[in-house]
């Protein structure tokens, strides 16, 4: 029962608080916050209890013997991290959203999303996994839809409606998982024999892909998150991708391996693809918001890479990456929206000079964006050696241009930089006032921190990384 | 010895911090912790280096991930202790000049904690055992020297000079970075030593050593500032001289030297010294013909750098680690005198760069005239100085080996010649002839002699007393002394050579300063000067390439085939989709609030199933 309220207690709470709530409702905040805390101890909780090798039983609830319907709640190191993770960037979202106009409505749907969010992660019934990976949808298509910028209907119904044909294929997928072996159990469809493996792992594949995003797939997301407001951005990279990356990782590689095994090449591509061609686009871009939304994807290309390799370097990898993904990308996001919102423009030359008039924040900006084109010290430079290291070893030595990857974000970061926050002041910036609420600075701060913490000393990531994914470690390489 | 280790690797980053927090309560004391901590880095690295008896070998691991180890350890030997001296010797007399040359900045935290964190950088750097550790301090440097070229980032030319200095620094860096990844796998190991041991023993593929050798040598081309990757080093003249004095003398451009000789054997194993002997040469060069004709003295200084470095690559190519070794020690301390010298004169004259606007400062200056005048002299390579046996010692290597005998040798030799044409014209468009500018001349006030004459005079005085102590130092960085083989008439032609250059210097540049600018004016001469004066627009290919190619038609093109292309196919299915919501519209249309009430009507029903199942 206790495991079923972290998932169903934040839904019946927010439609409490969202009544109770509607007209303003700061109040709001500090329940959403406290509740996000919750959700951290536990997870962190369920982190340290999870046993070294396979899952740690939460219950099972709603047993119909005829159908394979059963809520299995059940975690493992893995999920186990993605749902630290999440909690952890839940607070971090809910800080930052500290001045938002109505709160109530607001912190309410933050709370909504936490609730499916987390049933994601725990359960590994397939057909609950894909419930509760809909209901993630909800409010985030409300929270974008008001809450966003200028084109925010627009962007929200683009973003629905690509996540829910994707989703479309994945529910294809768990039927004929369903019909061809009687279980919709994850760890039940690994041990027995599916007719058409091929099948469903490119449907799963394909719907994974858009959430990821991978190329070509990835066209909502510069849209939604241009359009988002900055914490719902953090929220969209940080949370929502690495769902797709978790399941990508959990459905179409350790329960699929040999499927995976054979068509790691289309991943490899794709993703190399994705690494390259999202950093084009950042180079080319002159909007800031953008630019940060095509250098994630950029990054996700990275991930998507470690992935093909299917070997538990490989995958320890891209869960670093992805973790360092969700660090670096928000506190940019966090000042690109600022940004935005004090001086009421998208356009890097209208920007320059931020340093005189917002030290801190550039001084965080600049961080978070050396991490991103990978500079040592940072969880950027771990994420990237590492891949280069796992990729190389699983594809051969002509992977070492994932390097080249690190020379286009180098370009494009640095001529940010060069706009946006060094050289003179322009008028725009001059009549700026940049102060920022302090829990919203508080936000960044930590981000930074986080970023240094785990680039100085990974080994505090990496020795709950490496327990994911030991099963693989006697499986070895790619083909 | 493992605690003075430990120490020297944390202390300037603890420094870093401490120098940035202190001097936010009072600006003064920003400067006193730097100068304490620079002081106790050269003492402690001394301690090591007189109590030296072998490598100093500490394995240790950073992280694991999967199955894969990341090593990060630490080894010292001679080499690294030269390079440590240096690093920490004139990092700290720059410290020292820096309490009167950043005397009025505002910045101050800031700027002592940026430059312990240089050289940090490079502590790191050469203490490192595998390439990983390397790698770190080659970034940190990267990232020091971005910051402190535009440390005056509000003005737009130290904004756009750091870019360049990153950019392009960052574009060698990928290689290295790429040569770690292919090593790990290839060798298995990115230990240094065992690597050269491997590669002499035949163990590696010889193909695969000359691509790895090609690929880091382009790492080591960025960060010397090599061709066809050196005009940041020139852009980077727009930081403080102090700075500049840090990135040419004491770190940065030392380590893509150091690497080369760091992986000398691995290099040898696969004849890949040629290729460093011949981007050398042509670079030696490219830098001395340009440094002739520089209007500001910080890039005649610059571009001399960049000759005199290529002339230690050189002296590597022709296969001495010995001779290309001592040059670059030898050329760190002198390099470090002009620099700080030049940092000087700007101190003295209102920060005017432009040497036409000098001139016969020697009469106000004679002291610092005199200790760049000693700097000069090295750069020249008059005996008895320093500079003198390694420039000697390395054409004579180029001349003796036969692959690099031709004409790659004579560039060099032009180059090490021609340092005596840029070299004094430098000192006397500065101090000698008649003020151009009287009323600068006027208001030029004397340095002081504690903060600025002192520390040069300890350089000038190193670099006159290295030049009896070769042989000690060749000992040291390549365990060979440094022997210089007989070319007949090689030291007096390069005498004579140098005697006449110094005669047309004084003639031209100080006797008839008119009947130069005479023939300055020359078309011809117009032309030879406008390609010399820019760098033989190599930045401007550069630039140009990476603009209309890179960025206006790769970039432009994806970003084209993305809003056409991918987005175009998700967008035309828009009218499709539009018909079909019509049609379903019909049925469907309703409040977003009431379908948000009736799905959550639904969760609750949900839940109640939910417990009702988990109970029974």
């Amino acid at each position: 029962m206790s495991a079923l309220i972290f998932i169903f207690g934040p839904i019946l709470l927010a439609a409490i608080v969202g009544w109770l709530g509607r007209r303003e409702g700061h109040w709001v905040r500090f329940v959403a916050l406290g509740l996000f805390a919750l959700l951290f101890l536990y997870s962190w909780g369920l982190l340290e209890a999870v046993p070294a090798e396979g899952y740690l039983a939460l219950g099972e609830f709603l047993k119909v013997p005829a159908f394979g319907f059963t809520l299995i709640l059940q975690v493992d190191t893995l999920s186990a991290i993605m749902l630290m993770l999440t909690a952890t960037l839940l607070i971090l979202v809910a800080l930052s959203s500290w001045t938002i106009e109505k709160p109530g409505p607001y912190f309410a749907l933050l709370i909504l999303f936490a609730g499916p969010i987390f049933g994601v992660f725990m359960t590994t019934n397939l057909l609950w996994f894909f419930i509760f990976w809909e209901l993630t949808l909800v409010p985030m298509f409300f929270l974008v839809g008001i809450w966003g910028a200028e084109r925010r209907v627009y962007a929200a119904v683009k973003f629905f409606l690509y996540t829910h044909f994707a989703s479309m294929l994945i529910l294809l997928a768990f039927f004929l998982i369903y019909t061809q072996t009687g279980v919709f159990d994850m760890a039940l469809v690994k041990e027995s024999m599916l007719a058409t493996p091929a099948l469903i792992w490119w449907l799963l594949f394909l719907g994974f892909a858009v959430k990821m995003p991978i190329f070509p797939f990835h066209t909502w997301l510069p849209d939604a998150h241009v359009q988002a407001p900055a914490p719902i951005s953090v929220l969209l990279a940080g949370v929502l991708l690495k769902m797709g990356a978790y399941a990508m990782i959990r459905m179409a590689v350790l329960m699929l391996p040999e499927t995976a095994r054979e068509f790691a090449w289309v991943i490899l591509t794709l993703g190399l693809i994705t690494l390259f061609y999202a950093g084009f686009m950042a180079l080319y871009e002159t909007h800031l918001k953008k630019m940060v939304a095509y250098s994630s994807i950029s990054h996700m290309g990275l991930v998507t890479v470690a992935i093909a390799t299917v070997s538990y370097g490989g995958l320890s990898a891209a869960l670093f990456e992805m973790i360092g993904h969700a660090l670096i990308i928000s506190p940019l996001f966090l000042i690109a929206g600022f940004l935005h919102h004090k001086t009421g423009s998208w356009q890097m030359e209208d920007l320059g000079g931020l340093m005189q008039k917002a030290p801190w924040i550039s001084a965080i900006f600049v961080l978070a964006g050396l991490a991103a084109l990978g500079l040592p010290g940072t969880v950027g430079f771990v994420g990237e050696l590492t891949v280069l290291i796992a990729a190389v070893k699983s594809w051969g030595l002509w992977l070492i241009v994932i390097a080249l990857g690190s020379m286009i974000g180098a370009a494009y970061i640095i001529w940010t930089f060069r706009r946006v926050i060094y050289g003179e002041m322009s008028p725009a910036v001059r009549k700026g006032d940049f102060r920022m609420n302090k829990a919203e600075f508080a936000a960044l701060v930590i981000f930074a921190v986080l970023i240094v913490w785990f680039g100085l000393f990974p080994s505090e990531l990496f020795d709950v990384i490496n327990q994911a994914f030991g099963s693989l470690a006697a499986a070895g390489g790619a083909a | 010895m493992n605690t003075l280790t430990t120490f020297l690797l944390l202390a300037p980053f603890l420094g870093a911090v401490a120098a940035y927090l202190l001097g936010r309560r009072r600006t003064q004391w920003a400067f006193w912790t730097a100068e304490i901590v620079g002081a106790t880095l050269f003492v402690a690295t001394l301690l090591i280096f007189f109590g030296y008896e072998r490598p100093i070998d500490i394995p240790m691991q950073w992280f694991r991930f999967g199955d894969f180890a990341v090593p990060f350890g630490l080894y010292i030997d001679k080499l690294s202790l030269v390079m440590l001296l240096i690093a920490t010797g004139l990092g700290f007399l720059d410290i020292h000049f820096a309490h009167d040359y950043m005397a009025e900045d505002p910045h101050q935290p800031r700027y002592y904690a940026k430059v312990l964190f240089f050289i940090g950088g490079m502590i790191l750097l050469v203490s490192a055992k595998e390439l990983v550790p390397l790698f770190v301090g080659w970034e940190f440097m990267g990232l020091a020297s971005y910051l402190l070229i535009s440390f005056w980032h509000q003005k737009k030319d130290p904004a756009d000079a750091g870019v360049s200095a990153f950019l392009f620094t960052r574009f060698g860096d990928i290689f290295l970075f790429a040569a770690i990844g292919a090593l790990y796998y290839v060798a298995g190991s990115l230990d240094m030593v065992q690597l050269n041991a491997m590669a002499a023993s035949g163990a590696l593929d010889k193909d695969f050593i000359f691509v790895v050798s090609v690929f880091i040598f382009v790492a080591a081309i960025g960060k010397s500032g090599q061709f066809p990757l050196f005009p940041w080093l020139m852009r980077a003249m727009e930081g403080p001289t102090t700075v500049s004095a840090l990135i040419h003398g004491a770190t940065m451009v030392n380590s893509g030297i150091y690497i080369v000789a760091r992986l000398f054997d691995f290099y040898a194993a696969a004849d890949a010294l040629i290729v460093v002997a011949s981007v050398g040469a042509l670079s030696a060069f490219i830098g001395a013909t340009s440094a002739l004709v520089q209007r500001e003295m910080k890039k005649v200084l610059a571009y001399s750098t960049m000759s005199h470095l290529s002339i230690a690559f050189v002296g590597l190519g022709a296969g001495s680690l010995a001779a290309g070794m001592t040059h670059l020690v030898n050329h760190a301390v002198f390099k470090a005198l002009l620099f700080l010298s030049a940092g000087a004169v700007m101190l003295a004259a209102h920060h005017v760069k432009d040497l036409w606007r000098l001139g016969g400062l020697g009469r106000k200056l004679t002291g610092l005239a005199l200790v760049m005048g000693m700097g000069v002299l090295s750069l020249a390579g008059i005996p008895p100085f320093s500079g003198f046996h390694s420039k000697d010692a390395v054409i004579a290597q180029a001349l003796n080996n036969p692959q690099t005998a031709g004409i790659l040798a004579l560039m060099v030799l032009v180059a090490g010649l021609l340092s005596m044409a840029y070299g004094g014209r430098l000192w006397a468009l500065i101090f000698a002839g008649e003020p151009r500018d009287k009323e600068l001349y006027r208001e030029v006030k004397p340095v002081s002699f504690l903060w600025i004459l002192l520390p040069l005079a300890i350089m000038a005085v190193a670099t006159l007393l290295m030049g009896f102590f070769q042989e000690s130092i060749a000992e040291a960085v390549s365990g060979m002394g440094l022997t210089i083989p007989h070319v007949p008439g090689l030291l007096p032609f390069m005498l004579v050579t140098i005697a006449i250059l110094a005669w047309l210097v004084w003639f031209y540049y100080v006797k008839r300063l008119d009947l130069t600018e005479k023939i300055a004016a020359q078309p011809l001469m117009q032309v030879i000067h406008k390609v010399l004066f820019n760098g033989y627009f190599i930045e401007y290919l550069i630039l140009w390439f990476s603009k209309n190619f890179v960025v206006q038609s790769l970039a432009r093109s994806v970003n084209w085939s993305d809003r056409k292309l991918v987005d175009g196919a998700v967008n035309g299915t828009v009218p499709f989709s539009r018909k079909v919501s019509a049609l379903l519209g019909r049925t469907t249309t309703r409040l977003s609030g009431e379908n948000a009430g009736a799905m959550a009507l639904g969760l609750l029903l949900l839940l109640a199933a939910l417990m009702a199942g988990g109970a029974a």
